[in-house]
This record gives structure tokens, C-alpha cells and sequence, in this order.
């Protein structure tokens, strides 16, 4: 096991160097630069920038540089921010972003998995048309739709709760819930339908005939089994609720990393990009990894050789 | 007379059984017509409508539903219902044609890499790893801006970033189903490896991975939507449910039942897909065979 | 007689007390806090290195120059003494030597006095290579500027070199001198911009690239900035050591909200006191009993138009650009598709500005015959003959809506076929730039009030702005003639020509000068807005806002 992850953490190294490649290539193939603005620049302008921030030097040497300072703890600088660097700017996104994230995802757990629960074991009975109901509803509503009803709701019509900002918890509250709907949804069916799939298995219906109790058989046999494919999304859920909701944090004014990584793209801010990226890859690899554990602990018979 | 018995009981295949099964349940059926009526809406009714979906009226902006108008007028004053109807056909395009590639790359990705198992799963799940770590949006709009604005681009875009999720889940569930009873009887039996994955592991691990897709195709509609909100959707003036939303949003306060129709219409569509495909899991469930 | 006298009397009475009443009871009242919003956080708050936009308005609460503008944009003094004439001195005779008198008693916010000698460090900085500043090209014109900027490799002893030799001189502690290359009548109006603003020496070199974050972020302005939560907010305070009348708001607080639906139920829940409308939404407003008061709707100096690539076919062919012009029934866009809000535009040069003339462009006033004229000038006998036109468009806002418009214009007016093209925003900008576009939708705001900020700019030959590739020696000639003349009647009247050339060889099709359409809460007074406001209306003097609750 020690050897397993210790072997996963070298790929991951690994899989940021190819990663930071790609993107570095793709990034500098599309068309349009930090500097074309729409009242154009002096060409003396441009040169000075280029100058500025090494953009005049060839590709490879650029990214020879990148990968130095990346060595030396350095991400870079912004293009868009000027006097901030990437590392400081994704800093203070972070914790914002993350928190947002960890609430989202609880609340998609806390409500997806005891609603997939429900509507398995009591299969074609109200809560199951119910569950398949409201995840349908909610996940019928795009993201950016469901957060402006929450706010001409809330707050424009009731005055509960601000519009947006961040640093209360009366502030987490709409962007949360909007961001975990989704999430809910999907992890309400994915465990309905593997809860279902468990409760047909043989050793299932055997412990059934062997006359255990009902609650025995559902938390030694059925929750366990039935998790694994939702470990499986629940992984990248988190993954991606981590990262950041470019939509949500753009609506709710929280001055989170998706934001500035969506704006950094449309900037052309090759700082910000390859930091938020590279931050990204690693969060998502990390995460990836804890979940194939949990593989093995959720499920013994899966061992790593 | 036993042998008379045997021989009487039709021999199905996997498929056409599950056909059988899935004709039998009600509300997948309601669902598969659901959705066919929706299809054939959407190519059959421009005949009917006297609209046109670009045609502007611009006398009759942001009106409400009126006997003119059922649905009323967007925010060039065209008629809501014939937009409506006609963009089901791109966001059933959307949907579809990226579940496609996503189940094209991801399925036979998961599969191989979870029966070959050793350096060949190393190797195919650190790639799956590179391709997951891009997040989404950067790969959607460096694809979208690199290659152009045409609709196809679109489904390359989206199934492109999607596929990982589910060569993840096949593997993960066959990983799972590997150590079953079956499974290893199929192998004592002399099955070679491809042979059990095609014929034992992969049908069996299509109950989550349909239930998925079903999930998916709308999915991939509200991608398509938020593209839209951040300014790299479908051309118009062809309408697409996703577009028309992002476009009711910007006039959510002046009228929202621009965003409330398109809304409803998705919602119905991924009813119908979540009907139809539990129906379909439970179809395809070999445990249900007889 | 007494009776009428009398009635005369009393209707003045009562006149009087109509004017002196609201005057009266409008005081200061409450907390004198005013939250607004600015759309997004600040590239970076360094005057000399700032763009437009959001940087521009933190800068001008926190700075002031030489020179700033009133309400109606014309120019007025702030840090200097006087007006600059040839009359008193301040310009030489032949046009090329600027002379600025300080004023003694303004001082940083810290307490320190301002002196000659933070202009001139200002300045030269603005020419720094390394500083890579974005609006430094307007200032070429300054002896040494340009070589000094240019000068991107040189060594160091060369740079510093280049730097003394930039022609602005702190004569002594209250006098600037700065010596241009050739006369230029709009350097004053350039003067009044942000880049020229003065910076502390002492506080840059400590601080470096931190010295923008407060409290190192010392300015001359009425406000302090007390307060950067990034890509959150910025608070500011009123500074207690400005030399002028102090601002009457206690604190200001810039947002930064992105999304306009958001941002206009921050408004309506009362976490910001201006804020814009959603578009599509105005008439909506409008019939608000609540929100209706609460409308401030301004002319601003911006101009959108679609830009004809004229050296691609079929835009080369003049009369198909104008035959365009003329199939636009742009009062239905305005008053249908926009809610009433905007102005036709049949001329480059917007309204409010110096150059502005309703006259010019009488041929595109939308007439279907007019324009099917053109066509068959054009050498189309009719619009379906026309080649399938392309028309690109960054896809944001309600750019979308737009082009729609066009699209179904020119089917139906003119049976025209356009196929639209959406792009995303900065690969749409690249091609604009480097022309590789057909026809694309852009629009023009003013950098200063003056035409030379409006026609040399966008329609000399080469010239930086210039993305249709239109090129007339006759026009050249005339802006080359207008960028020296210092008698400034006669300058107008050279860019008149100018602009007149401009709309007749229609190398854009004008589409209509913007109007902002924004709501103000009724305790916030003294607003003053201004056609260069930009996202925030008044932004230039907050500083005599006030609240009455």
C-alpha cells in the first residue's frame, strides 16, 4: 500500500510535467494575446510588454524558464494583475473557493446519498417518484438560472440574505446550495441505481434467506457495496467543486480561484492559466488518489499489486 | 417430455431480452415516446408553424403567452414556441452526439484498462489522470478557439472533456465485478480475457454507466448553456435551449418566462432520459434474465 | 393694481421658497457612506502604468494632476495655478514649451507638500522601457519620450541617460516645464489625464511593486484608500489633509460585481447605491412605480459602429458600404429592440463632443429606395446578387442581439444574405487587429474630448486605430494640417472636413451613439455625471457627493 501511493505521488510528478506542456503549447496556439486589447496598442508598447515578462523569447526557452521558476516555488506573474504574482493571487482565492466547495459537496452528500437510499429500498413507492422528482427538477435548472431566482427570492424580494460578497456564512448560503443541486442529483441516482444493483446480488439475498436482520444486511452488505460507484463521481465532484465554479462565483461576486482562471483564460494571462492549471492538475490527481484508496478500504477484495 | 420442456423455452440473446423487458416497463416507455415526440417536433413542426425561427417582429418584443403568441416573443420578437421546437433539435444534438464520443473513448478506455490490469492500467489511467487534470472550461474554450464556432466543434469540445468520467466508472466497476463468482467461473471455464470482458464484464458493468449517460445528455444541454453565458455557444440565429436560457437570463427581470419554457422543456427531456434509462438498466440487468 | 402686484409678489414668494426649499432640506444627513460599483478588480492602480476602465476610476479618487475637467469636459485647474496661455506665459510662442505654476498648499495625504519635482518623476516614469506603460504613445510627443520608451535593450548608463533627457523639468519646487517636439493644441486635455499624475519617488522606490496596496497607496486626491480586499472590494476614506473643499462623504465603498443581473438586485436590496440596468430590462424599469424615480439616463462619448474591412471584396466597393448604411432602420433598434435608449448614429463623431454635427450623414437615414440605389450603383441590380456577407462579433453582452438585428435587416430590406459570425472575445479582438476580420462590430469611447482622439486615430493611413484599412490622402492631409493649427476655430473646422470625408466614404456602417441608462438612490446627492464616465457615473467627482437619508 505504502508502495502503491508512494508510486502514484512519482506518476503525479509525472502527469504535472505533461500537463504544464500541453497547456503551455495549446495556450500560445490560440489565437489572440495579453495584449490585444480593444483599443489597440502602440507597437512600442507591445515590444516594452513582451520585453517586460520574457514574452519575446522563443516558446521552448519561455517554458525552460516557467519550469525553473516553478523549482523555485515561483508560479509567476500575472498579466491581468500586474503587481501580483500567481502563486499570492491563487492564495487568496483558494481558501474562498475551497470552503465554497466543501460546503457544496457536503450538502449534495448529506442530501444525494439518503434520497438514493430511500427511493432504492423503497423502489416504486412515493419517495422514489419523489427523489427522481427533485433531482430532475434541480437538475433540469442551470446553475446560473437557479442562483438569480435564489437571489430575486431571497434577497430582492424577501431581504434575507445578500446578493453576493463574501466573509459571512449568511453569504455562503445561496452560492452553496445552487452549486450542490447538481451534484445532489446525480449522486441521489448513482446511488439509487448501485443500492439496486446490490440488493439483487446473491450474498445479498442469501443473508436474507439466512434470516439477518434488515438493518445488518443494509449497513454490512448493501451501504457498503452500493458506494463504490459513488465514491467513483463523488471524487470528481469535489474535484471540480473545489476548482472552483466559474458561473457561481461570477454570480455571487466571490472572489474565488474559478473566477479569476475563467478570467485569466479570456485575458490570455499565460501566468495565471498555467498556475491555476497546474494548481488544478495537482488538486485533481490528489483527490483521484484518495478515492482509489477508499477502493480498497470501501471494498477489500480490491488490492493494489 | 422434460426435453420437449428445454426446448420449448425460447433461447433469447442479451439484447433481445432486455428489449422485451424494457417494452414492458410503462414508464420507460413513456419516456422513449417522450423524447421521440420531441425529435419528431422538432423536424416536423417548422412545416406547420407560420413562424420562422429567425423571423423578427420587432412591434411585438418580451410580450407574454398570447393566442399570436403561445409562448410569447423573445427579445427580437420571435415567436418563443416555433424557437422552442426548433432548438430541440440542437440540444438533442448536443446531447446525444457528445454521449456518443464520450462512450466512443471512455468506455473501450476503462474496459481495457481495468481487464488488462498491470502496466497497461498504469499507463492508460495516468493518461486518463493528464486529461482529467485540464480543467473542463480551459480545454473547451482553447478548442473552441482554436477550431472555430461551428455546432460540431461544440460536441468535439464537450464529449472531449467528458469521456474520462466514464472510462473511470467502467473501470472502477469492472475492477469490482472482476472478483465476482461469475467472473472467475467464465475464467476456470477457459475464457480468455477479451472474451469475459466482452462477453461477461462489460454488460455488466452498463447498469451505472447508462444510468450515467442518461444523466449526461442533459448534462452536456446545460454545458452547452453555460457556454453560452460565458460567450462561446452555438451560432445563432439558430435557436438551442441552452442559448435561448442564457438569453432569457439577460432579461430575467423584464421577462421571465423566457428562461422558464427552455427550463421546463429540459427538464421534461431529462425525465424522459431518466425514465428511459432506468427502464434500460433494468432491462440489461442479467440477473433478471430467464 | 395692488392685486396684481400683490399676486406678483406672492408667486415670487412662492417661486423663491421652491428653489430655496430643496436646497435647504438637501443636506448632509446620516452616515455619509456611498457604495458603488466598479466592473471587476483593477489590472493594477499605478497611474502612469493604468488603462481605462475600473483602474481609472479608484486612480481619480485617490490622485489628481495639473489639470482635470468639468462637468461639460471642458478643462480647469487642480494642481496648477493657472490655465497655461500663450497670453500669460504658460505656452511659448511657438507652441512647444509648456509652463506649470503649483499650487503651494496641496499636499499628499500623508501631510508632505506636492512639488514640481513629483511631476517630473511622474513623467519621466511614464517613458520607462521597463515600466512597459500602456498610454505612454499619447505622450510621444514629449522631447526624449518616445527614444527614452523605445530604448527597450539599452544598458543601463544608456537608459539613465535617455531618462534626464526627457524634456520635463522641475524649474524649482512650484514650476514644471515640459518642452514638446511640435505645437500640439490638445496637450492640455491630455495633461488632465491620469498618466501625468504625480507619483512619490520615496514611496515607489521603498515599497516597489506593493507601493499601489495601501497604506503605501499615498495620493493627492480628496479620498484614501484605506481597504484592497482583491477582486472583492475596495473601501476609501476621506482624506483629511486634501487641500481643496474636503469630500463630503465619509467613506466610499467600490464593489466588484461582474454580473449585471447581480449586480442590479445588489442594487434593489440596497448593497449599492448606483447601479446599472440590465439591457433589455430598461423599459421594465421604466414602468416601476419604485424604480422609475431613480433613473439617470446620459449621453456618453462612445460610437458603435460596424467596421467595413474596405480592402476585402465586396466591402472595397463604396457604394454597397453606403447602400448598407441607408437599409438600417436604426430608430427600430433603439426604440424597439433597446427600449428607447441610445441615439441613432449617421456620424462618427458623437454628440456632446467638439465635432459633433447632426447635419452629416443625411444619406443613411433608413430608406429602402435610397439604399437599393446604392445597390444598383454599386453595380448590384439586386441584393441577392451581393455575395453572402460575413459579419464577426465578440460574443458577450448583447452583442448577439445585434447581430441578429443586422442579419434579419439586411435579408429583409435589402435581400442581403449575412451569415454571423460569434467568436470568443480575444481571438475576435486579434483578428480585428490584425485585419483579418470582414466586418466586424466594435464600438469608440473617448480617451479625451477632441476630435483628434476620434479621426487620426481610426482613419489615418497606418494609424494604430485604423482596422478598416481606409486610406485617403485628403483626409491625411487635412488631420495632419488640424494636429499643428493652434487657432482652435480653425482646427474644428479642419477635423469638420475631415469627418465629413469620413461619413461620405462610409468606411463603417454607424450604428448609434450610446446612452447610460442607470439608477441612482434617492439619498445619494450631488451627483455630477459626464459623457466619459464610463461603468461609474460620477466617478470623476465623487468628492461632492453627499447623503441626505
Amino acid at each position: 500500500m505504502t508502495r502503491y501511493i508512494i508510486n502514484r505521488l512519482l506518476w503525479l510528478i509525472v502527469v504535472l510535467f505533461v500537463v504544464s506542456l500541453i497547456t503551455f503549447i495549446l495556450m500560445h496556439l490560440v489565437p489572440g494575446g495579453p495584449w490585444d486589447k480593444e483599443k489597440t496598442l502602440a507597437p512600442q508598447v507591445v515590444e516594452a510588454l513582451n520585453k517586460k515578462y520574457g514574452l519575446d523569447q522563443p516558446i521552448i526557452v519561455q517554458f525552460g524558464n516557467y519550469l525553473g521558476g516553478i523549482l523555485h516555488g515561483d508560479l509567476g506573474v500575472s498579466y491581468s494583475f500586474q503587481d501580483r504574482n500567481v502563486t499570492d493571487i491563487i492564495l487568496q482565492g483558494l481558501p474562498k473557493t475551497a470552503t465554497l466547495g466543501v460546503v457544496a459537496f457536503i450538502l449534495a452528500i448529506l442530501i444525494g446519498i439518503p434520497f438514493g437510499m430511500a427511493a432504492a429500498l423503497k423502489q416504486n413507492s412515493w419517495i422514489d417518484y419523489l427523489s427522481v422528482l427533485f433531482s430532475t427538477i434541480f437538475a433540469s435548472i442551470p446553475g446560473f438560472v437557479l442562483g438569480i431566482l435564489l437571489i430575486i427570492i431571497l434577497s430582492v424580494e424577501l431581504h434575507w440574505l445578500p446578493t453576493g460578497g463574501w466573509g459571512s456564512v449568511q453569504q455562503i448560503i445561496m452560492p452553496a446550495f445552487a452549486l450542490a443541486t447538481l451534484p445532489a442529483a446525480f449522486i441521489a441516482r448513482m446511488t439509487r441505481a448501485s443500492t439496486l444493483e446490490v440488493l439483487r446480488q446473491d450474498y445479498v439475498r442469501t443473508a436474507q434467506a439466512m434470516g439477518l436482520r434488515q438493518r445488518v444486511i443494509l449497513t454490512r452488505h448493501v451501504l457498503r457495496n452500493s458506494l463504490i460507484p459513488v465514491v467513483t463521481v463523488a471524487g470528481p465532484e469535489l474535484a471540480a467543486l473545489i476548482s472552483g465554479s466559474f458561473i457561481i462565483e461570477n454570480l455571487f461576486s466571490i472572489p474565488g480561484i474559478g473566477r479569476m482562471f475563467v478570467n485569466g483564460v479570456f485575458a490570455r494571462d499565460y501566468g495565471l492559466i498555467m498556475g491555476s492549471v497546474l494548481f488544478y492538475a495537482f488538486a485533481v490527481a490528489l483527490i483521484n488518489l484518495v478515492v482509489d484508496i477508499m477502493y480498497a478500504v470501501i471494498d477489500p477484495r480490491i488490492r493494489f499489486d | 417430455m422434460t426435453i420437449a420442456t428445454e426446448s420449448a423455452r425460447p433461447h433469447h440473446t442479451l439484447w433481445g431480452d432486455a428489449w422485451i423487458r424494457l417494452r414492458r416497463n410503462r414508464l420507460a416507455v413513456a419516456g422513449a415516446i417522450i423524447i421521440l415526440i420531441i425529435a419528431l417536433a422538432a423536424i416536423i413542426y417548422p412545416f406547420f408553424s407560420k413562424y420562422d425561427f429567425a423571423s423578427q417582429d420587432l412591434n411585438a418584443i418580451l410580450q407574454g403567452p398570447s393566442s399570436a403568441h403561445l409562448l410569447g416573443t423573445d427579445e427580437l420578437g420571435r415567436d418563443v414556441l416555433t424557437r422552442l421546437v426548433s432548438g430541440a433539435r440542437t440540444s438533442l444534438m448536443v446531447g446525444v452526439f457528445t454521449q456518443i464520443i464520450v462512450l466512443g473513448i471512455g468506455m473501450p478506455i476503462g474496459a481495457i484498462s481495468a481487464a488488462a490490469g498491470g502496466w497497461v492500467d498504469n499507463i492508460m489511467m495516468r493518461f486518463v489522470d493528464v486529461i482529467y487534470a485540464f480543467p473542463d472550461i480551459l480545454l473547451i474554450i482553447l478548442v473552441r478557439s482554436i477550431l472555430g464556432g461551428s455546432i460540431y466543434m461544440i460536441f468535439l469540445a464537450i464529449g472531449l472533456v467528458n469521456w474520462v468520467g466514464i472510462a473511470r466508472l467502467v473501470r472502477g466497476q469492472i475492477l469490482s465485478l472482476k472478483q465476482r463468482d461469475f467472473v472467475t467461473a467464465a475464467r476456470v471455464f477457459g475464457g480468455s480475457g477479451g472474451y469475459t470482458t466482452m462477453r461477461h464484464l462489460l454488460p455488466n458493468s452498463l447498469g451505472p454507466v447508462i444510468v450515467s449517460v442518461t444523466f449526461n445528455i442533459p448534462r452536456a444541454i446545460f454545458t452547452e448553456a453555460a457556454l453560452s453565458y460565458i460567450g462561446i455557444g452555438v451560432q445563432p440565429p439558430t435557436p438551442s435551449w441552452g442559448a435561448m436560457i442564457r438569453d432569457g437570463y439577460n432579461v430575467i427581470f423584464a421577462a421571465p418566462h423566457l428562461v422558464l419554457f427552455p427550463a421546463i422543456a429540459i427538464g421534461l427531456l431529462m425525465l424522459s432520459f431518466t425514465f428511459l434509462g432506468d427502464g434500460l438498466r433494468d432491462a440489461l440487468d442479467p440477473r433478471l434474465r430467464r | 393694481m395692488v392685486k396684481k402686484i400683490l399676486t406678483i409678489f406672492f408667486a415670487l414668494v412662492i417661486i423663491t421658497s421652491l428653489i430655496v426649499m430643496p436646497a435647504c432640506s438637501s443636506a448632509p444627513s446620516g452616515p455619509q457612506n456611498l457604495t458603488v460599483n466598479i466592473a471587476g478588480e483593477p489590472s493594477q492602480i499605478d497611474p502612469n502604468r493604468a488603462s481605462w476602465s475600473t483602474e481609472r476610476t479608484v486612480i481619480m479618487q485617490v490622485f489628481e494632476g495639473l489639470l482635470g475637467f468639468n462637468q461639460d469636459l471642458s478643462l480647469k485647474t487642480v494642481g496648477a495655478t493657472d490655465m497655461p496661455t500663450v497670453g500669460n506665459g504658460g505656452i511659448s510662442a511657438d507652441g512647444k514649451t509648456y509652463t506649470f505654476k503649483l499650487r503651494p498648499e496641496v499636499t499628499w495625504s500623508d501631510g508632505v507638500k506636492v512639488t514640481a519635482h513629483n511631476y517630473e518623476y511622474s513623467i519621466k516614469r511614464l517613458f520607462d522601457p521597463d515600466l512597459a506603460a500602456e498610454y505612454t504613445s499619447f505622450y510621444f510627443n514629449i522631447v526624449g519620450g518616445q527614444a527614452y520608451y523605445e530604448a527597450i535593450s539599452a544598458t543601463t548608463a544608456a537608459k539613465a541617460q535617455l531618462h534626464d533627457a526627457v524634456g520635463v523639468k522641475a524649474l524649482d519646487d512650484y514650476t514644471l516645464e515640459i518642452k514638446l517636439i511640435n505645437a500640439q493644441p490638445t496637450f492640455l486635455q491630455l495633461m488632465a489625464l491620469w498618466p501625468t499624475y504625480p507619483i512619490r519617488e520615496d514611496i515607489v522606490t521603498q515599497y516597489g511593486a506593493t507601493w499601489t496596496e495601501p497604506p503605501h497607496y499615498i495620493g493627492n486626491g480628496p479620498f484614501i484608500m484605506t481597504e484592497w480586499v482583491h477582486s472583492d472590494h475596495i473601501t476609501m476614506i476621506k482624506n483629511p489633509n486634501y487641500w481643496g473643499d474636503k469630500a463630503k462623504l465619509d467613506k466610499l465603498v467600490l464593489n466588484m460585481t461582474t454580473d449585471a443581473n447581480a449586480l442590479f438586485a445588489a442594487y434593489q436590496n440596497n448593497e449599492v447605491d448606483i447601479s446599472g440596468v440590465p439591457a433589455g430590462t430598461e423599459k421594465t424599469v421604466m414602468a416601476d412605480t419604485t424604480l422609475s424615480p431613480q433613473i439617470l439616463r446620459f449621453a456618453e462619448l462612445t460610437t458603435f459602429a460596424f467596421q467595413f474591412n474596405v480592402t476585402t471584396a465586396p466591402f472595397d466597393n463604396k457604394n454597397l458600404r453606403k447602400a448598407l448604411n441607408a437599409g438600417i432602420d436604426r430608430d427600430a433598434f433603439i426604440n424597439n429592440v433597446r427600449g428607447g435608449v441610445g441615439q441613432p448614429a449617421y456620424s462618427w463623431i458623437p454628440p456632446g463632443m467638439p465635432g459633433y454635427d447632426a447635419n452629416l450623414g443625411a444619406d443613411y437615414h433608413f430608406d429602402v429606395t435610397k439604399a437599393k440605389a446604392f445597390l444598383t450603383a454599386a453595380g448590384y441590380s439586386d441584393g441577392s446578387k451581393v455575395p453572402e456577407l460575413h459579419l464577426q462579433y465578440a460574443d458577450t453582452g448583447i452583442n448577439p442581439t445585434i447581430a441578429q438585428f443586422i442579419q434579419q435587416q439586411m435579408k429583409t430590406n435589402l435581400n442581403i444574405s449575412v451569415v454571423i459570425e460569434p467568436m470568443e472575445r480575444k481571438a475576435f479582438t486579434q483578428a480585428v487587429n490584425a485585419e483579418q476580420y470582414t466586418w466586424a462590430w466594435y464600438g469608440w469611447g473617448a480617451d479625451y474630448p477632441d476630435p483628434e482622439d476620434w479621426l487620426p486615430q481610426l482613419f489615418g493611413t497606418g494609424a494604430g486605430n485604423n482596422h478598416t484599412n481606409y486610406s485617403s490622402a485628403a483626409f491625411d492631409s487635412l488631420c495632419a494640417q488640424a494636429a499643428v493649427e493652434l487657432d482652435n476655430a480653425k482646427r474644428l473646422d479642419l477635423y469638420a472636413q475631415a469627418q465629413a470625408m469620413v461619413v461620405d466614404d462610409a468606411p463603417v456602417l454607424f450604428m448609434f451613439y450610446r446612452e447610460r441608462f442607470v439608477l441612482v438612490k434617492p439619498h445619494v446627492q450631488g451627483l455630477k455625471h459626464t459623457g466619459m464616465d464610463g461603468d461609474v457615473p460620477g466617478d470623476m467627482f465623487f468628492a461632492n457627493v453627499w447623503i441626505q437619508n
